[in-house]
Parts: structure tokens; sequence; C-alpha cells
């Protein structure tokens, strides 16, 4: 049993066969390797790692994870700037090129279909972000190490109104970020060829602050860009009180998927 | 690409509309690339439902942790799926803590038994770089 396998990164289209410049997982060497129309952009990686028993381990270690993702999708966006693109999913592994072509072949048609829904297109990422409104005075998270004195201070019951009135107010906040984040979607998807809802990030892992109200990926023509991105300005320039993010061009890795399974 | 007119060659950026650009958090590049992308099965038989399953445990882990610590409850600092970054900047808020505690009440007895080593530690060469952490990772 050989110890390399070979690790397909996307499929695209007409593409120059050979070694390409990006670097890819552990810096490996990455090329492009032709079956039928299709170009597969492929490298070396190790069995030891990622046979099917040691892959399993792997995906569970955070670290090696986002290594390996971070690689992925540096290659992918490589591919993404001189070919349409049609990212795999993490860890597509084969143990030679021919268990590829045969694959290849056997998603031909499908693999076609999501090249030419994707081709001049590229993925746009944006959130909008409702800042945390500001607690009064002896209520709210940060002042939970106050609330003894605040308390102390200013009696039960008054504190309890407040308390009251803070909690009335956030849920007219996000009230009004859900609305604000519909409206977005909205006016971004009537820019784009296809769009996707995606859940809220965590805060922790995203380090943002406040209420994230939205989170949409959308499919941009390539020569529609300069007017999503302009519809986005209009709209962040209507609500000066959030946190409008924006992402992209990226490949269009929330929409490409295979009609049939 | 044959209408890559509007789409600029330099790389893709990520950040506020008009703002700077920003390197992508784990957040982002989880998302973007994590439970995305075309499923062929290839030889490699890896349950992708391993995979979902992560990202979910990372969320659930990651967004109890201030739960958790209100609680008293520390078991997922020795879980070897969170990096020890983490564990470090955790140690390091606690360790800063407790030096700000002692330098605001005069250097007192209270933390010397414990604090006496520390101190010694951080009044080493890297000093001066640890408040500006502190401001960032300490809540």
């Amino acid at each position: 049993m050989s110890t390399s396998a070979r690790y397909v990164y996307a499929i695209s289209r007409g593409l120059r066969p050979g070694p390409l410049e990006v670097r890819g997982i552990h810096g490996a060497e990455v090329e492009v390797v032709r079956h039928l129309d299709l170009d597969a952009v492929v490298s070396d990686v190790d069995l030891a790692e990622f046979g099917e028993e040691p892959l399993r381990e792997n995906l569970e270690q955070l670290s090696w994870l986002e290594d390996v993702v971070r690689d992925h999708d540096r290659v992918v966006q490589a591919v993404a700037q001189v070919g349409p693109t049609a990212p795999l999913r993490l860890a597509t592994v084969f143990l030679d090129d021919d268990g590829m072509r045969a694959r290849l072949f056997e998603w031909r048609f499908a693999l076609e279909q999501v090249l030419d829904r994707v081709t001049g297109r590229h993925e746009w990422s944006v959130k909008v972000v409702l800042p945390p409104a500001p607690a009064p005075a002896g209520v709210g998270p940060g002042a939970a190490t106050h609330a003894g004195d605040a308390q102390a201070a200013a009696g039960g019951a008054d504190y309890l109104r407040r308390k009251k009135e803070s909690l009335a107010g956030r849920v007219a906040a996000e009230e009004r970020g859900a609305e604000l984040g519909r409206a977005v979607h909205q006016a971004l998807a009537g820019r784009a060829a296809a769009s996707r809802l995606l859940p809220p990030q965590d805060p922790r892992l995203s380090g943002h602050t406040g209420t994230m109200v939205h989170n949409g990926a959308y499919l941009v023509a390539d020569d529609e860009h300069e007017a999503f991105v302009e519809r986005l300005r209009e709209l962040t320039a209507q609500h000066p009180d959030v946190v409008v993010d924006v992402g992209g061009p990226w490949p269009p890795y929330s929409f490409a998927m295979l009609e049939q399974r | 690409m044959s209408e890559s007119t509007g789409v600029p060659a330099a790389r893709p950026y990520s950040g506020a509309v008009g703002g700077r650009p920003q390197p992508a958090s784990l957040a982002d590049v989880l998302e973007r690339v994590l439970d995305k992308g075309i499923i062929i099965a290839g030889d490699i038989r890896v349950n992708l439902l391993d995979i979902e399953l992560l990202t979910i445990k990372i969320r659930l882990l990651v967004v109890s942790v201030d739960k958790a610590q209100e609680m008293g409850i520390d078991w997922w600092r020795n879980d070897p799926m969170l990096t020890s970054q983490e564990n470090d900047l955790a140690e390091e808020n606690r360790a800063l803590r407790e030096r700000v505690r002692a330098l605001e009440s005069g250097g007192g007895p209270a933390t010397e038994d414990e604090g006496r080593g520390r101190a010694h530690d951080e009044a080493g060469a890297d000093d001066e770089r640890r408040p500006s952490r502190a401001d960032g990772g300490g809540r």
C-alpha cells in the first residue's frame, strides 16, 4: 500500500495542466490533472495523516483542522482567480489518480452543471451586526459585578424596574434587527444570481460584539459586483448604527452543490 | 475568466464596507469551507457527519465558555480539542487579574503565596507587551 494519496481541492475547467503556483496542504505542490473536460486540482497527502483512522482523529483537533481548512481555502481561492471553480468538500481523498478519474467520469454531467452555474460569478458574504445597546447602570451583562452596589444604592424595586426596561429595550432591538436583516437580504438577493441565508456566527469564534442579525451568501455575476457593493453602501448609509461586514469575491463555496445525489 | 473586468485581481477582502481589510477569522474560514463544497465520495471514507458534529461541538463548547466559568465549571479546559493557546490565554488572564489585584492593594499579602512565582515570571523581558494583550483578552 502506497503511503501517499491524492487530495482533490476543486474541479475547474480550462486551466493549464501542470503545477500551480499556490502551495497546498502542508506546503505540498499543487497540480492540475485533466480528465474529460474537467480539471481536477490535486496534491499529494500522506496516508498516515489522511487515511481513514488518522483522518477521523485529526478532524477532532481544532489546530490541525484550522491548518487544513486554511490550506484548502488558499488553493480553492487561487483556482477561483483563474477559472470557474467547484470546490470539493474538505478532505476528498483518493488512493491514486485512477480512482479520482473514475469518480469524475461518474459525476461528469453534474460537475459540468455546477461549473456552468458558477462561471463568471463569485460568492459574496454579507453580515449585519447590531451593536450592543448601552445598558442602563446596574443592569446588563457588563455590570454583573456592580449589581450588588446598585441594588444597595437604589433599592430593589428601582433595580427591578430598570432591569425590566432594559429587557423590553432588548426585545425591541432584536425585532428591529430581524427586520433590518430581512430588508438587507431582500435588497441584495435582487442583485444576485442566487442567495443563501446562513446561521449567525458565534461571537466567540468571530470576535464581533453585538447581535449578528443577518448572515447571507450571495452568488454575484462578476460584471454585477460593483452594483452589488453599491447597493450595500446605500443600505449601510441608511443604517449608520449597524456594522455591515462584506467579504468577497470568494469561490462559490455555498453554491457548489450537485443536482443529483 | 472572460468577464473578469469587474473583479479585482487583488486578493479577496473582508471588512466593513469602505473599511480596512482584515485577515479572515477562524469563524469565517470554518464557515466558508467546513460544511460546504461538493460531496463526491473519495476512496478514503470520512464520515462527513464527524465534521458537522465537530463544528457543532466547537460552537457549543465555545458559546458556553462564559456560562461555564460563571458556574465554576472548567472541564472544557482539559478538552484536547480546544487549542492550548486558548488555555494559555485564560491562564494569562487569570495571572494578570491576580497581579492587578496585588498592585491595587499595594502588593498586599493576599497574593503572596500563589503570586510570588508568577509575579517573578511576569517581571521578565516580555513585561511590556502584556498589558496590551490584557486589553484584548481580558473581560
